[in-house]
């Protein structure tokens, strides 16, 4: 008897861990959505970054594939050190994209279809950069990398491993964060106060391009670190991982609703914990659980399942 | 027994979340009479246009045409009804041609087969020609037709104001509602608009439903008027009987006084 | 690749791009086209390889036109069937919100494919039989059909099928408010696009000679999408140049090596800031009328 729940727990963990990544992700694209109105296609190439700046800033060699073969960082920094570094270099490498791909639409007021296309084409540029660096093969990250904690604890008698826990900590942890800073703080209500009225948040001094940069930094620092925290717990394989997981954390987001913190929360946690719950004889159709719950919530509930509905003026 | 009136409003009432829009609104429009429609901002008339012409479902009440109920219907239906309206907004198809966005009002009248238009049949361009030709007189009446290859946002505000019009009389109506129609225009070309609209009905046996602020232009130009306050009508008559309604003094006339 | 097969190729994107471009000219950002195209590449690939009676026809010699014309029609009526099961729930739908569904629908496809049994899995259906002896036959094949799909959106805009897309792109609730019942034309546009990728789909599986779960993805969702956008998104013109120059850039760029995509990168991301209307609008193109009065014939469709 106590096999079958301990089971049930293992597979509930799984789902909980990979919805956490999920909702990284798709709270990554809130921030952005929420200030500007668009959805940031470069995210999951900015998640690639995260997991191989990681993976380089703890003394991983690169391949014999790419340009710089046989590279070494000349330091080994620890797993946490490193993963707030790769974080950073993500969030510096979302300015970069805001700089080129976004402000100059931004500038002209352009439909948001083609930040879609422009930030898709700096999504290219990265990811084809890191495959020209490092090459196209796969890296892991070694087990050993979280210093003294455990590879696993045992709860409720399922094994959990440690980087499972700790994705779900850092998911819940940057929620609970987020929807404090945004709702409680100055510069918070800045930034929601942009994404609802630009021109009266500018009357009140409010600098807009600021706060939309203040967006793109977090979440590349989002995808960064849920890039370099996926690394260690699955690994890396090749340049395009991310884009797999954006295209999911793109459902998710929208499954959850547009724009809503908690929404994407939820939605991360609905389409991991349906994932896991796929019995493993259909497991090739795993991919395919999210996006078919996605298809039938939009056709029920066009805005998600915590979006807001607009009313249209006429 | 008279034939019932062409449209008939019956308690209608619509609601923002808690702000109620149109509340218990009752209004009789009979056949081939101009009624307008005036109260301050935010009275609820565009609304009261919204219901009618079916963008908006009313949360109560309903709406008669020719004595069958139409509420709820899809803004399409309620067109081929008979019911076309402009917007106070201009909502004009910009990039197009101000022919083109006359032959769009068109599309109903437009019988030919997809499969005659891609193969370009005699019949075909015979229909074409003639639907041109329609859309040519309709600007000409409403004096756009040599702005006819102009494309709808290169014009002057005056003139998007008679192509929405002219675009609304394409689908046929035998309801015409006028949002504001004479917004930003001077007194002369306010007084050339009036005309126009009477011309209009005449013409083409028109039955006008009119929103407009100026309140001299309405009590010459309309038979009748109503009075929007706060989602409610307020007062109803001939334009001598509304104009000496205390009701209507006090919310809207007397600020204006 | 030899030059004849880079040329079949673009043509294949610039009818992609045709696909993307009708729900787009009527304002819907449907990024189903990928799907269909699968669709209709398996069609073609199962037929010809599994249906005895195609697959004999195929055997010893080239494959017979006629039955490449019977997978055209049953890929193009499938195509056609489920867009017009999925068209109405979905065109429901606004904006990202219609763009991320259409993908969902993608990648739900795309899961199927690769894991039900009569697709191959994912090595896929190999071996598809040869129409024609070489990249020529593909090239004529291919052109022909993009000629085919250009002729039939040109004069769709001369229809009132054509005005009231480009009416409901500009504005959905007024073309409605002018009787045009807008959701059979989204749909009308949904399904034609569906019918092209479909087509496309049945090409490009004899021209690969072998088709599985890859073809069609996400990544094919949006550069067809850069396609249209790059090359105009307001004309049937634009898309067809997008597709082809686009298709044909990174075999272009061999010479820079693995440069290659990271130029292409490049391009997608400033195209739209330096040229947010595309390269074709038809500004463009009336002002390249005035300019060549001559060559002016087909001046009317112009404006729009």
């Amino acid at each position: 008897m106590s096999s079958g729940v301990e089971h049930l727990l293992q597979v509930l963990f799984n789902g909980l861990a990979s919805g956490a990544v999920y909702a990284l992700f798709a709270l990554g694209y809130t921030l952005v959505f929420s200030v500007l109105g668009v959805i940031n296609f470069a995210q999951g190439a900015l998640f690639t970054l995260g997991a191989y700046f990681t993976y380089l800033l703890i003394g991983g060699a690169v391949g014999s594939n790419g340009a710089l073969a046989g590279f070494q960082l000349p330091l080994a920094l620890p797993f946490w050190l490193a993963l707030l570094l790769a974080g950073a270099g993500a969030a510096g490498m979302g300015l970069l994209v805001e700089a080129t791909a976004f402000a100059p639409l931004r500038q002209r007021r352009a439909e948001p279809l083609l930040f879609l296309i422009s930030s898709l084409g700096a999504g290219v540029v990265i990811v084809n950069g890191v495959q020209l660096l490092m090459g196209a093969e796969s890296y892991s990250i070694p087990a050993g990398s979280l210093g003294r904690l455990p590879a696993a604890v045992l709860i409720g008698g399922a094994q959990v491993r440690t980087v499972q826990l700790l994705l779900m900590a850092v998911a819940a942890v940057v929620l609970v964060v987020l929807t404090l800073w945004l709702e409680g703080s100055r510069l918070g209500k800045a930034l929601q106060a942009v994404s609802e009225d630009p021109v009266t948040a500018r009357l009140l001094g409010i600098d807009a391009g600021a706060m939309i940069r203040l967006a793109f930094a977090l979440s590349g620092f989002l995808a960064g670190v849920a890039g370099g925290l996926v690394a260690l717990s699955v690994s890396i394989a090749g340049p395009y991982f991310g884009i797999g997981f954006g295209l999911k954390g793109l459902g998710v987001l929208v499954l959850g609703g547009l724009g809503s913190v908690p929404g994407a929360m939820l939605g991360g946690l609905v389409v991991g914990l349906a994932e896991a719950l796929v019995p493993a004889e259909f497991s090739g159709y795993k991919d395919g659980v999210a996006y078919g719950f996605l298809f039938l919530v939009l056709l029920l509930r066009p805005r998600g399942l915590l979006g807001k509905a607009t009313v249209s003026k006429v | 027994m008279t034939a019932p009136p062409l449209l008939e409003l019956e308690g209608l009432s619509r609601s923002f979340g808690g702000l109620v829009a149109v509340n218990q609104v009752s209004l009789q429009v009979q056949e081939g009479t101009i009624t307008g429609l005036i109260g301050p901002n935010g009275a609820g008339k565009t609304t009261l246009f919204n219901l009618i012409s079916g963008l908006t479902p009313p949360h109560a009440g309903r709406i008669l045409w020719q004595g069958a109920a139409i509420g709820g219907l899809p803004p399409e239906r309620v067109n081929r009804l008979g019911i076309a309206r402009t917007f106070q907004n201009l909502r004009l198809f910009g990039p197009l041609s101000c022919l083109d966005n006359v032959l769009v009002g068109l599309h109903s009248a437009d019988r030919s087969p997809l499969l005659a238009g891609l193969l370009n049949r005699p019949a075909f361009r015979r229909q074409q020609d003639q639907l041109r030709q329609r859309a040519h007189e309709l600007l000409e009446l409403l004096e756009l037709d040599r702005l006819a290859d102009q494309p709808a946002d290169s014009l002057a505000y005056g003139h998007r104001r008679r192509l929405e019009i002219a675009r609304a009389l394409a689908t046929g109506p035998r309801l015409l509602l006028l949002d504001e129609p004479a917004a930003g225009m001077n007194p002369a070309e306010k007084a050339a608009l009036a005309d126009l609209i009477e011309r209009l009905r005449q013409r083409f046996n028109l039955t006008v439903l009119v929103i407009e602020h100026h309140v001299p232009l309405m009590m010459r130009l309309c038979d009748r008027l109503a009075v929007l306050n706060f989602g409610q009508r307020i007062a109803e008559g001939t334009p001598a009987e509304v104009r000496s309604d205390p009701l209507v003094i006090e919310a809207y006339l007397g600020s204006q006084a | 690749m030899s030059d004849l097969s880079l040329l079949v190729q673009m043509g294949l994107g610039a009818l992609l791009a045709l696909s993307v471009y009708l729900p787009l000219r009527c304002g819907q950002l449907s990024l189903a086209t990928p799907g269909f195209y699968a669709i209709g590449g398996y069609v073609a690939a199962l037929l010809s390889t599994r249906w005895p009676a195609l697959a004999a026809a195929g055997a010893g010699g080239l494959y017979p036109l006629p039955a490449l014309l019977l997978e055209m029609v049953l890929a193009v009526g499938l195509a056609v069937g489920l867009a017009l099961l999925i068209g109405r729930p979905v065109l429901k739908l606004r904006g990202i919100y219609l763009a991320i569904a259409t993908i969902a629908l993608v990648e739900i496809l795309r899961v199927v494919n690769l894991n039900a049994g009569w697709s191959g899995g994912a090595v896929g259906i190999f071996a598809i039989p040869q129409p024609f002896d070489g990249p020529g036959g593909y090239l004529v094949c291919t052109a022909l059909l993009l000629a085919l799909c250009c002729w039939f959106c040109a004069r769709l805009e001369q229809t009132r099928l054509g005005r009231a897309m480009a009416a409901i792109r500009e504005d959905e609730l007024a073309t409605r408010c002018m009787g045009v019942p807008t959701a059979q034309v989204a749909l009308s546009a949904f399904v034609l696009s569906a019918a092209i990728a479909a087509l496309t789909g049945v090409v490009a599986a004899h021209f690969l000679n072998t088709w599985n779960a890859r073809q069609g993805g996400f990544d094919a969702s949006i550069t067809t999408l850069a396609f249209v956008v790059f090359g105009g998104s307001r004309t049937w013109l634009g898309p067809v140049l997008g597709g082809l120059v686009l298709t044909a850039l990174p075999e272009l760029l061999r010479p820079v090596g693995d440069l290659r995509l990271i130029v292409f990168g490049l391009v997608i991301l400033v195209g739209p800031i330096l040229a947010p209307q595309g390269l074709i609008t038809p500004e463009r193109l009336a002002a390249l009328a005035r300019a060549f009065p001559a060559r002016a014939a087909g001046g009317n469709g112009v404006r729009r």
